[in-house]
């Protein structure tokens, strides 16, 4: 569990990370998300205790990287941006190497990296000297140095990047594998990546988290509805006057072309009303068969875009503070009355008082 | 720090530096014994040892160059400083693998006196391994060195070239010092110079105008008030301050089969000054 209070780094007066604070639960798969320079990989060198945080906290499991900095990276595995091969060690000298650094016992070392080995696939290269290596597998052999020690965290920093497709796929089914056992943190600017193995997505530009859910959630929270393609038969006139008398349709918007007597159309209405079945209903009693019916997703770039092209503006946490504030502040004003009507009572008593 | 240690150590033979290292260091001082002490007659190892003391300034940069900066280049400090391992335990364990391969080539050299005494009678051989325990030690300082500048830098060469220069400076630094002036007048000027200097790298190391223009300011009157006030202190202050810094100066009286402990003291607080140094460094990248 990885918890982040407040955290910043300062680089001279520009700061890289501004106040960012979240939590990773034990055993999710948590996507951190922002476009190029936004912050990710100072973030990621911070959790690990590679660079030291200008303000703020970091926990790992509880213990503190600043303060025990050597206790705490013991449950982190971190594959970094480049990984960090050295060039003329062997595959297996390397990941001996590696499980020494890491203090996993003598004992078991040779076991440990030969399971590791056939975990990432790289068992096949174990004697080929790194520099030699593609890409894809250099990426392999830099995760399994972060698996080694069996650390309960993995941080991986943009795990695909400069991988081909195939890869990509067999390096994504391996993260997703490790989730099993493992609470991974993963970076990356690429969309498919995140959605398709991670439970959360952190978004962050400029240093700051602009949002922090599920990718599902992060789709509706784009404009807070969610818009139904409906294509039906019958008479236009009537199929129009039917969505048209509809309550929950906050939007209609017809398509410009359909087939012959048909009608499509998209349908808005806000994000927690499904108005599939009432669709259904409607046109039923009008006898106008539907023929199609889905909903259209809004995809995460669309989230993604929206979210970081102006910055600051869109902090959707912002919004939520900024209601609990003005919540907070009715409150103050209600106690205030009390105060004030109590006042009055006591005034009141007293001059009752006064009058006997 | 094991694992480090024996990393390091590896490395050296699996590049050839290590072997390079061995062959080079092992053949100059052969020859040099075989040219004094052999071919020379001369029973004195210790004489040859002080005449190629110079050949550190060569062979320690080319050691010392890779050790950190390698690691910094290839961004493997990554995985060093994420490890649960203390930035301390890294640094001493690069350090001692150095020293290893050191102490392999000081091995060898350790039998030559033996050989000499084998084909000479008047072969003294306490001061001829005294000498070759204060050439040890001169090592080991100008390897917490080597290993100091190579923690500065990304870059294998400006390492190199770094470390070759300041031991190269050292070495002239007892002649440069004795062939300056050494009035009184001379002495300060040179001492307020070099005090700008000095506030002028931590400027730039700093970029704060008030801390330059402060500092600056605060030593000069202080160098100039205590000129005027007391003047006599200034006679050859700078030159002996400068001497100071003349690492291999020290190793002359080994040279001549004198057992000094000061020098002893002194190497031996060369290169723990140097190993704590680069400990701090490598710890402060972290805040950068």
């Amino acid at each position: 569990m990885i918890e982040v209070e407040n955290l910043v780094k300062k680089y001279g007066s520009h700061a890289a990370v501004d106040g960012l604070s979240f939590t990773v639960d034990k055993g999710k798969v948590v996507g951190f998300l922002g476009p190029n320079g936004a912050g990710k990989s100072t973030t990621m060198n911070m959790l690990t205790g590679y660079i030291a945080p200008t303000e703020g906290r970091i926990l790992i499991d509880g213990i503190d990287m600043v303060e025990k900095p050597e206790k705490a990276k013991k449950h982190i595995g971190y594959l970094p941006e480049i990984p960090p091969l050295y060039p003329d060690m062997r595959v297996r000298e390397y990941l001996q190497f590696v499980a020494e650094l890491k203090k996993v016992p003598r004992n078991d070392r040779a076991e440990k990296v030969n399971l590791i080995m056939k975990k990432t696939k790289v068992d096949d290269m174990s004697e080929r000297l790194i520099r030699y290596l593609s890409k894809g597998y250099k990426q392999r052999v830099g995760l399994a140095a972060a698996m080694m020690g069996e650390p309960d965290i993995l941080i991986l920093d943009e795990p695909t990047v400069g991988l081909d497709p195939n890869q990509i796929i067999e390096m994504r089914e391996l993260i997703r594998e490790l989730s099993k056992n493992h609470t991974i943190l993963l970076s990356s600017h690429i969309m498919q990546e995140i959605s398709a193995v991670c439970d959360e997505i952190i978004i962050i530009n400029n240093g700051k988290m602009i949002a922090k859910d599920t990718p599902d959630n992060l789709i509706n929270m784009i404009k807070g509805t969610s818009a139904i393609h409906m294509v039906v038969k019958g008479d236009e006139d009537i199929i129009k006057e039917t969505v048209e008398n509809m309550p929950d349709i906050e939007k209609i918007s017809y398509d410009s072309e359909s087939e012959e007597n048909t009608l499509g159309m998209t349908l808005y209405s806000s994000e927690d009303n499904d108005i599939r079945e009432t669709l259904f209903y409607a046109f039923a009693d009008k006898s106008c068969p539907i023929l199609e019916l889905h909903r259209s997703d809004n995809s995460l770039e669309d989230v993604f875009l929206a979210l970081t092209k102006d910055g600051d503006n869109q902090y959707i946490k912002d919004d939520k503070e900024s209601e609990d504030k003005e919540y907070e502040e009715q409150k103050d004003e209600k106690q205030e009355e009390d105060k004030d009507n109590k006042k009055i009572e006591e005034e009141e008593d007293l001059t009752d008082v006064s009058d006997i | 720090m094991l694992a480090i240690y024996k990393k390091e150590l590896k490395q050296y033979f699996n590049s050839m530096i290590g072997f390079v290292f061995l062959a080079f260091f092992i053949a100059i001082v052969g020859f040099y014994t075989w040219g004094y002490n052999l071919a020379g007659g001369i029973g004195n190892f210790e004489m040859t040892l002080g005449s190629i003391s110079f050949l550190f300034v060569l062979l320690i940069p080319i050691l010392t160059m890779r050790i950190i900066a390698e690691e910094n280049h290839q961004k493997t400090d990554q995985l060093l400083f994420t490890a649960p391992v203390s930035p301390a335990r890294i640094v001493l364990g690069k350090y001692f693998s150095v020293m290893t391969l050191f102490s392999i080539g000081v091995a060898f050299i350790s039998l030559y006196p033996l050989l000499i005494s084998a084909y000479g009678k008047d072969v003294r051989l306490a001061p001829a391994y005294s000498s070759i325990m204060g050439f040890y030690l001169l090592g080991a300082a100008y390897i917490a060195i080597g290993t100091f500048i190579s923690s500065l830098t990304e870059s294998q060469i400006i390492a190199a070239v770094l470390s070759f220069v300041t031991m190269l400076l050292s070495n002239l630094l007892s002649s440069v010092a004795s062939m300056l002036p050494s009035d009184k007048l001379a002495q300060c000027i040179m001492i307020a110079i070099v005090w700008l200097v000095i506030c002028m790298v931590a400027y730039h190391m700093m970029e704060n105008a008030t801390v330059l223009i402060a500092m600056s300011v605060i030593g000069e009157a202080a160098i100039w008030i205590v000129y005027f006030v007391k003047s006599s202190l200034y006679k050859g202050l700078f030159s002996n301050i400068l001497k100071c810094f003349a690492i291999s100066e020290r190793f002359n009286d080994f040279s001549m089969g004198v057992l000094n402990y000061d020098a002893v003291v002194y190497y031996v607080s060369i290169a723990f000054l140097f190993v704590f140094l680069t400990i701090q460094v490598v710890k402060k990248k972290r805040f950068n």
